[in-house]
């Protein structure tokens, strides 16, 4: 394993959470606490396997995903702004609920328990120039790769330039403010909770028919409250959910390189080290900037 | 007349969605309207060996339901009991297996208070953080959630496992088992579950009939009245919090001496996390935690049943669990959009009329 390697790693291992993590930030910076990224990814992994085999195309699969994604939104949506629901009791109902579905819809379409068949994947750029003397890894850079990279630029600069993303700050920060200015507060955060699950969605899709090709049960192992971490880490900052991403998919891609490396190295130290670096920031106070006035304090204030 | 019987309500409201759905879902699947309910009842409590493993399920989920519902009850929300839980466990196995040469008698009393401080210690940082830094409670114990499992697996597969790699712990010796109460074939009813149920009546009887819990009633429904009212808030919501980790500590420690009488990596099935939802399903009110953990637990056992005999897969529980706990959190607004449809209702018919 060299060092272009460990790069080519921990890209792939970064495109599954930032996508996740984007989502959260879209939802959180509207002031709606939302952990049930665990369960949009899900839902979107699943998805995207069941369209890609299904069409045998893998872009319907990807847009099947962000569409699985966008459901456990809109349930999240409607849960915590229509029927003013306890987020936190919403979001942990809809990881189960999505853990339950994608389970149970994989007996019912495709007859499996455990895993799903294989299905196409997204198309894999060639990364062979990079390796002039041979020893190309396996798995390439998935299409998915630069796309959430995309993704996240697009989103940073909309967060800081555009009407929009000022809106949606101001929903989160300040909603009574931002209701007396003339914004419905309640439409934007509707908007901002159903995109979140749209690319969290695609965050799934970038994990089954992008890294890997098929469903496995519950296969997100957590990434998305990962992305949580991810969000907390940035403090809820747009540019440093990017550079969060991708510290932890660094440590995700470290503790694979290590297992192989180093057997005898305990590997979960790089596996916890997300959360330990969390912790430790909150402890130290690193970063004046908080999460948004408006999370966690007063959901039922609006 | 208005009948209202604290924790009750949010039962109800899941009972009659949960019941709804399990029809509907029975019919999608092209079975009998009824079949999906008779085969949780079936595979719950059709038989003594079935009576008997959901009742060993249900005593660990009504302990880390009574670990959220005290939290709770002092304005704090404790998502960190799946982490809590598994160090309460491997510390409760790692200390009866290493003071094998005590008196058998005083391993489980040994274990027991092990796997309480494991988790009680667990549960501080958090309340550390809210006090001190201003962090959400929800924020870091879920961080400590997942440090908590790759310690406890790093841990099992290093220093404290027996050697063999495998993630696991040495065998417990025989006299740190949970004593069994009944036995027949392969089953074994122990004490646990009614040890179980005393510690939430005990929880129960403090919280209502105590100066000590009215404060921490006090200190979580209305923090700033509590302290003008002398009551030390910090002091009581630390005391809480450290309780509510001990007790998903407690029930990681029952699940070892009752039921593995070893730690493994991953032994828990998500109790932890079940804990949320059995302590919401009857509004946190910890007299009440028995119905809503008997409730997750027949889910919990009906699994197999469901698969072997209607062919379902045993997903299904997930999805029927994910359905109550979202009725539960959206009672109130549906509530009051039932109200709501029925008040447009009258008027409709009066306007009608008139």
């Amino acid at each position: 394993m060299t060092f272009v390697h460990l790069t080519l790693l921990t890209l792939a291992k970064t495109t599954p959470l930032l996508l996740a993590t984007l989502g959260g930030l879209l939802s959180e910076s509207a002031g709606v606490v939302n952990f049930a990224l665990e369960g949009m990814m899900l839902a979107g992994a699943f998805g995207g396997v069941w369209a890609a085999i299904v069409t045998g195309s893998p872009w319907a699969g990807l847009a099947a995903a962000a569409g699985a994604g966008l459901f456990i939104g809109l349930l999240h949506a409607l849960a915590c702004l229509s029927l003013k629901a306890n987020p936190i009791v919403s979001s942990i109902a809809l990881n189960l609920l999505a853990s339950g579905l994608t389970g149970l819809l994989l007996h019912q379409v495709f007859h499996a328990y455990g895993s799903s068949p294989e299905a196409p994947t997204l198309p894999v750029l060639d990364t062979s120039f990079l390796f002039p003397r041979g020893h190309a890894p396996s798995t390439g850079l998935s299409v998915m790769d630069p796309l959430a990279i995309l993704a996240g630029v697009a989103i940073v600069a909309w967060f800081r330039w555009s009407v929009g993303g000022l809106r949606l700050r101001a929903c989160g920060e300040n909603p009574q403010a931002a209701r007396a200015a003339g914004l419905s507060v309640t439409r934007i955060r509707w908007l901002a909770v159903a995109s979140g699950g749209l690319l969290a969605g695609a965050g799934g899709a970038a994990l089954s028919i992008g890294e890997l090709s098929q469903f496995v049960e519950n296969m997100t192992q957590g990434r998305g409250y990962l992305a949580i971490a991810a969000l907390i880490l940035a403090r809820w900052r747009p540019g440093g959910v990017l550079l969060a991403a991708l510290f932890f998919g660094f440590t995700g891609a470290l503790s694979e390189w290590c297992a192989v490396l180093w057997p005898r190295f305990p590997s979960q130290l790089f596996l916890a080290l997300p959360y330990l670096v969390c912790l430790a920031v909150l402890t130290a106070r690193l970063g004046r900037r908080g999460p948004p006035s408006g999370l966690l304090s007063g959901h039922q204030a609006v | 007349m208005k009948l209202k019987i604290p924790g009750l309500g949010p039962l109800m409201a899941a009972s009659v969605a949960g019941l709804l759905f399990c029809v509907l879902f029975s019919v999608a699947m092209g079975l009998g309207p009824l079949e999906l309910l008779k085969g949780v009842i079936q595979g719950a409590w059709g038989g003594t060996e079935e009576a008997v493993a959901t009742l060993a399920k249900a005593t660990p989920l009504l302990l880390t339901g009574l670990a959220v519902s005290v939290a709770y009850q002092g304005g704090l929300l404790n998502i960190g009991g799946e982490g809590q839980l598994t160090l309460g466990a491997l510390a409760a196995a790692t200390v009866a297996g290493k003071a094998a040469f005590l008196p058998p008698p005083l391993l489980p009393p040994l274990a027991l208070v092990a796997g309480g401080l494991a988790g009680g210690l667990w549960a501080l940082p958090a309340v550390w953080l809210k006090q001190r830094r201003n962090v959400h409670e929800v924020v870091s114990t879920i961080l400590l959630n997942y440090v908590a499992l790759y310690l406890a697996d790093y841990l099992v597969r290093g220093p404290l496992g027996d050697g063999s790699g495998m993630g696991r712990t040495q065998e417990l010796p025989p006299g740190a088992f949970w004593p069994v109460l009944w036995e027949s074939g392969t089953s074994s009813l122990t004490s646990a579950p009614l040890a179980a149920l005393g510690i939430a009546l005990v929880a129960q009887l403090w919280l209502s009939r105590t100066a000590g819990g009215y404060e921490a009633k006090a200190a979580g429904s209305n923090p700033r009245a509590a302290a003008n009212a002398g009551v030390s808030v910090a002091r009581r919501q630390t005391a809480l919090f450290a309780a509510s980790g001990a007790l998903a500590g407690l029930a990681g420690t029952v699940e070892i001496l009752a039921v593995h009488h070893r730690f493994y990596a991953a032994f828990s099935p998500g109790y932890g996390f079940d804990g949320i939802a059995v302590a919401f399903l009857v509004g946190a009110v910890p007299g009440w935690l028995w119905l809503s953990g008997l409730l997750l637990a027949s889910l919990r056992s009906a699994d197999k049943w469901l698969q072997l005999a209607l062919g379902v897969s045993p997903n299904a529980i997930f999805v029927i669990e994910a359905v109550l706990l979202l009725a539960v959190a959206c009672q109130q607004g549906l509530g009051k959009g039932w109200q709501r449809t029925v008040h447009g209702l009258k008027n409709r018919l009066r306007q009608e009329e008139s």
